[in-house]
This record gives structure tokens, C-alpha cells and sequence, in this order.
């Protein structure tokens, strides 16, 4: 709880040094509503920390969220490399195995999945989706 | 235009054969992220957000609010036959909805929550109809200070009404504020926060924060329980008909529920969720027996079910006659009409009577289309359910990576979507309602305008400002709300020890 508390009061300092005057007066009281809040907070938050459980995930779990985020961010890495199609294959197959599907039926979702929305948004809707090098 | 003018204009636009369509992908596609637990109507209506660009802005509101209004029909059917709330609205559902299965009387829960809902989504279109043309009409006058004032309470009354505690919910508002201080200044546009970045100048879109809040980090709530065996009770038709004598005891709880839905909807805050838990409140008070509530009483089912029904109705009248979004829902929608050029506020509804009317008109449509839909083809709804949840799962991310960036093909957009995603992850495990940090990204901007506009108005007085009898008005009612409880409790605390 403190951390994600610090994390927010992190985040949000810049903000009030930043701040431009002109067009930097209601960032300015944004900046220092929110300096109050994360104080009040960080108040709260150590008059309860007797309290405060850390949330602890089994190792299961655990892994298959952090697989998951892995998955997501490398599909936002390589999509501009690979392209889209490769990029949604590779993205759909690898999260569905981890998250319990055998590798075959994992492989064909992905595949018609992959072409299904490539078909859909970039052939019916018009988006720009990247198509890699092949 | 009156009332019944307006509505049949309306009718008129509604029953275009593309309303009529988008009314029906609306109204079934709400029905099935109600149905499915985890995907909720606001992750959705992001999600087919993009598709509604090339729209009629009437029929994307069409669509899109047929959604929000047909998750609330959908949700009962999973609380009520697999004990898992569908979607946030039908969590008191439950609690007598599947003890009634239990009893086997499941088929009449559930049609009592269809047409308790019915009920409540007719009234409170007749509500919408009524309130927002009266608000209207009052807010032309409202100059802004009063705009200001206006979110300015409504964000106060927003993080009071969203549970857990306030400090957290002013932590998430002041995250959302300070998002929306990002990118080019609407007055003189300077340029803040970017950092450089000519994508960051735009600011940070309130759709890829959605999906990712509502949409991604609810897939990763479901990859981390992992795969799990739903056992559904499958209902016959014939045993949808409630008995004549839970029919009559199902009636005034649906008009109570209905009222006490639309009621919460106007007010800021998560009135889906929160109208169910007054409804029950009531119900539990009224009843005779309060104490077999829990044990599937059809009360505790047809109250609670109209009134989730009633808010999401409550909920549309602030953002037709106001332009002010206090729901991430009707978040979605106000940025669905601006998309379009449409500046949603007291002149749309005589400016473009044709969204306004239609849109109106369209929730009669949507909800007879939703009784049809949820009543005798409930069956086929529940087969969604023993679709593997993780294939679900995964596709849901996939379109939120498409839709995400397809809405102005920027890479930027993805990476809000993950943060955001892992973000709300986080705030879920943690407890915090991310709602008032997404009303407050769309709401910030909006206040700043008309603090800065209010104040060259008043030359620069901020006395001046809270002054005007209306902004004096509304500022004192939310401060109101705010501290009133617990001023209360710490009178009541003090009496107690005196006595």
C-alpha cells in the first residue's frame, strides 16, 4: 500500500515543478491538491501499516500474470519490426499455452486469430496496422 | 419540440435500418460481456469504441449505450444461475438470485430480472426524457463558474460515493487530474508535460487508459485465477413462469427499484453498482420478514435488478443536457459524440435533435430487444459461458491491442494501454476504485477551461467566483455530501459518550 502511495507522490512532484505560469496555474493547484492528497495518504498509510498485508500471489499464479504482461509489452516491442500479423500469431499462441492450452490448439487460435483481425482491420476497416517485412 | 414530438422524431431516426442494426449489435454484444464474468460493459464499449468513428454520431451512441444498458440484463443470468456475478451491477443479485436456483425456481429469477429490468430501462427512459430536457433548459444559463463548480462537486461526490477509502479515491483523482494536464494547453497552447514527445502533445487519450484499466487488467485478474470449471445450471423454457404469487410480490420492489435506480443514477458516482446495494437496502426494510433475505427471496432480486437498470438510465441524463460525464461509462460515450464535432451540453438537445431523440427513442427499442433476447433465448447465452475462459481471455487482449491502436495509429496509444493495464491490475489487488481517476482524466480538462475562463470573467476573484448564487448552490451541496456523514458520526460519536 506505502509503495504504491510513494510511487504516486513520486510521479507527481515533477508535475508541480514543471509547471509553466500562463498555462501552468491549474497545474500549479492540480500539483499541489494532489502533494496534499499523497501526504494524507502517506499518513493514513503508516497509521495503519500494522495492518497492511502484502498481497503475495502463489508461484502459478504469479507466473501466468507476469507472462501475460511479458507477452503484452513484447508484442508492443516487436510490432513495428515484425509486423502485425507475426506479432498477434506469435502474441495469442504463447499466452494461451501458458495459460493452460496445448501447444497445437494454442498454434491454431493463434493463427486464425491473427488473420482474422488482420482481415477485419486492416482489409475491412482501413487501419494502418504495420505488415512487417515479408 | 415537446416531449412527444420529440419522441416521434425520434422513432422516426431510431427505426433507420442502421440504428436499428447498431441497436441490436449494442444491446447483444452488452449481453455477453454481462453474461461473461470478468469482461465488463466499459472495457467493451472502449474496446468497439474505434469501430464507431466512421459513424453516424447517433448511431454510435446508439450502439454504444445499447452496450452499457444491455450488460445490465446480461449480468443477472450469470449471478443468478452460476453464482458469479456477470458484471459489477449484479453482485446483490446474487445473494437470493442463486439461492433461488438452489430451490430450482431459477427460471423465474430470472425472468423477473428481465422484466424488472424492462420495467426500470422503460421508466427511466421516460425519466431521461423528462429530466434532461428540464436540465437543459436550466443549464443554458449556466455560465463557467457554474460548469466549474459543477465538476468540481461532482468529482468531491465521486470519490465520497465510490467506497474504500476517500483518501485513495483523492489519490486517484489527483493521478487522473494531472494526466489531464498532459499535452497542448486548449487556451494558449503551450505545449506541458510532453517531454518532447509530438505524440504526447495531444494528450493522454482517455480510451487506451479505459481498455487498459477496464479491459486488459481484468484479463490479467482472469490469467491469474486460471482456468476454471464453471458448473452451470441449464434452465428449460418452460420453467421461465413465475409463480401468480411471485409475480405479485415481485411488483413493488420493480417500482421502487426502478425509482431508486434513476435516482442514483443522477447523482455522481458508481450508481450501477451502488443503486443495487440501496434497492436491497429497501427491499431488506420493507419487507415483512427481512430475515429470509439471503435465502431466495424474489424481492431481493426484482429490486436490486430494476434499479441497476434505472442508473444506467439516471447516468445519461448529466451527460445529455450537461456534457458532463461523472461514470468512466459515460465517459465513453461523451467521447464517442466528440469524436463526431458534437459539443454535448443544453444546446444538443435543439441543435441535434436527431442524436438526442434517436438516441432516446432507441432505448425503447433496445430494451424490448434485450427482453426478447434475455428471456427466451437465455439458453443460448448461457452456452457462452462453457466457451474456455483463458481463449476468452487472450482474444479480448488481442482486440484491445488492435483497437488501441487503431485509434489514431499510434504507438504511443499501446503503451498507455499495458501501462494502464498493469496499473489497474495493481489498483485491483489493492483495492482502489480506479473510476475516479478516469472521470477525473476526462473531467480535468473541462475544469480547467472553466476555472480560467470563470476566472477572467471575475477579474481574477475567486470570492466573485464562488459568489454566483448557482455555483454558491451547488459548491455548498457537494461540500455537503462530503462532509455531512462523518460530521454526523462524530456527533452521534460524541452523544454516545456523554450518555
Amino acid at each position: 500500500m506505502a509503495a504504491g502511495v510513494y510511487l504516486t507522490l513520486a510521479l507527481q512532484l515533477p508535475f508541480g515543478a514543471a509547471a509553466r505560469p500562463g498555462a501552468g496555474f491549474y497545474p500549479v493547484i492540480v500539483a499541489v491538491f494532489a502533494i496534499a492528497v499523497a501526504l494524507l495518504a502517506t499518513t493514513s498509510a503508516f497509521r495503519s501499516a500494522p495492518r497492511a498485508e502484502a498481497i503475495e500471489l502463489d508461484a502459478a499464479p504469479r507466473r501466468r500474470v507476469v507472462i501475460t504482461v511479458v507477452a503484452l509489452v513484447a508484442f508492443c516491442l516487436v510490432l513495428r519490426w515484425v509486423g502485425y500479423p507475426a506479432a498477434a500469431f506469435a502474441f495469442v499462441a504463447v499466452v494461451l499455452r501458458y495459460l493452460g492450452s496445448r501447444w497445437t490448439t494454442a498454434l491454431l487460435i493463434g493463427a486464425l486469430s491473427a488473420a482474422g483481425s488482420y482481415a477485419l482491420f486492416a482489409a475491412i476497416l482501413d487501419v494502418p496496422l504495420p505488415r512487417g517485412p515479408w | 419540440m415537446g416531449p412527444l414530438e420529440g419522441l416521434a422524431y425520434g422513432f422516426s431516426v431510431a427505426l433507420l435500418p442502421t440504428n436499428l442494426f447498431a441497436c441490436f449489435i449494442g444491446v447483444l454484444v452488452g449481453t455477453l460481456v454481462g453474461v461473461l464474468p470478468g469482461i465488463g460493459p466499459v472495457g467493451a464499449m472502449a474496446l468497439l469504441l474505434p469501430s464507431t468513428f466512421a459513424m453516424h454520431p447517433a448511431t454510435a451512441l446508439i450502439m454504444l449505450a445499447g452496450i452499457y444498458y444491455g450488460a445490465m440484463y446480461g449480468g443477472s443470468t450469470t449471478s443468478i444461475l452460476v453464482n458469479v456475478p456477470g458484471e459489477a451491477g449484479s453482485v446483490v443479485t446474487l445473494l437470493d438470485g442463486y439461492q433461488m436456483t438452489r430451490k430450482g425456481r431459477a427460471g423465474a429469477a430470472l425472468t423477473i430480472a428481465a422484466v424488472g429490468s424492462f420495467f426500470a430501462g422503460t421508466v427511466g427512459v421516460v425519466g431521461i426524457m423528462l429530466a434532461a430536457s428540464w436540465l437543459a433548459d436550466v443549464a443554458i444559463q449556466f455560465g463557467p463558474p457554474e460548469y466549474f463548480s459543477i465538476t468540481l462537486g461532482g468529482l468531491l461526490l465521486l470519490s465520497r460515493l465510490t467506497g474504500g477509502s476517500i483518501v485513495n479515491a483523492f489519490v486517484m483523482v489527483a493521478l487522473g487530474l494531472a494526466l489531464g494536464t498532459v499535452g497542448m494547453d486548449s487556451i494558449s497552447a503551450l505545449r506541458r508535460f510532453t517531454f518532447g514527445s509530438v505524440q504526447l502533445a495531444q494528450g493522454v487519450d482517455l480510451v487506451p487508459v479505459i481498455m487498459g484499466v477496464y479491459g486488459v487488467a481484468e484479463v490479467l485478474l482472469l490469467a491469474e485465477q486460471g482456468i476454471a470449471k464453471t458448473r452451470i445450471t441449464s434452465v428449460k423454457l418452460r420453467e421461465l413462469l413465475p409463480t401468480p404469487e411471485e409475480w405479485r410480490r415481485s411488483t413493488m420492489p420493480i417500482a421502487r427499484g426502478s425509482v431508486v435506480g434513476f435516482l442514483a443514477g443522477l447523482v455522481p458516482g458508481p450508481a450501477a453498482v451502488l443503486s443495487t446495494f440501496i434497492a436491497y437496502t429497501v427491499e431488506k426494510r420493507m419487507s415483512k420478514t427481512p430475515e429470509k433475505f439471503g435465502s431466495g427471496m424474489i424481492e431481493g432480486v426484482a429490486g436490486p435488478e430494476a434499479a441497476n437498470n434505472g442508473a444506467t438510465a439516471g447516468a445519461m441524463v448529466p451527460l445529455l443536457s450537461l456534457g458532463i460525464p461523472f461514470s468512466p461509462a459515460t465517459a465513453i460515450l461523451l467521447g464517442a459524440l466528440v469524436v463526431h464535432g458534437l459539443q454535448p451540453g443544453p444546446l444538443m438537445i435543439s441543435q441535434r435533435p436527431e442524436v438526442f431523440w434517436g438516441f432516446v427513442a432507441s432505448m425503447y427499442i433496445g430494451n424490448v430487444m434485450l427482453l426478447i433476447l434475455n428471456l427466451p433465448l437465455v439458453s443460448v447465452f448461457v452456452t457462452v459461458l462453457r466457451l474456455p475462459q483463458h481463449v476468452l481471455a487472450t482474444l479480448v487482449l488481442l482486440l484491445c491491442l488492435v483497437g488501441a491502436f487503431s485509434l489514431s495509429n499510434s504507438f504511443l496509444d499501446l503503451w498507455v494501454l499495458v501501462i494502464f493495464g498493469v496499473f489497474g491490475y495493481a489498483l485491483r489487488k489493492l483495492r482502489v476504485d480506479p473510476a475516479p481517476m478516469v472521470v477525473a482524466l476526462v473531467l480535468g480538462p473541462m475544469m480547467e477551461k472553466t476555472l480560467r475562463q470563470a476566472l477572467f470573467l471575475t477579474r481574477g476573484s475567486v470570492v466573485d467566483l464562488v459568489a454566483r448564487p448557482l455555483s454558491a448552490a451547488i459548491l455548498l451541496l457537494a461540500a455537503g455530501a462530503l462532509l455531512g456523514p462523518p460530521l454526523v458520526r462524530l456527533l452521534r460519536g460524541r452523544r454516545l459518550a456523554k450518555g
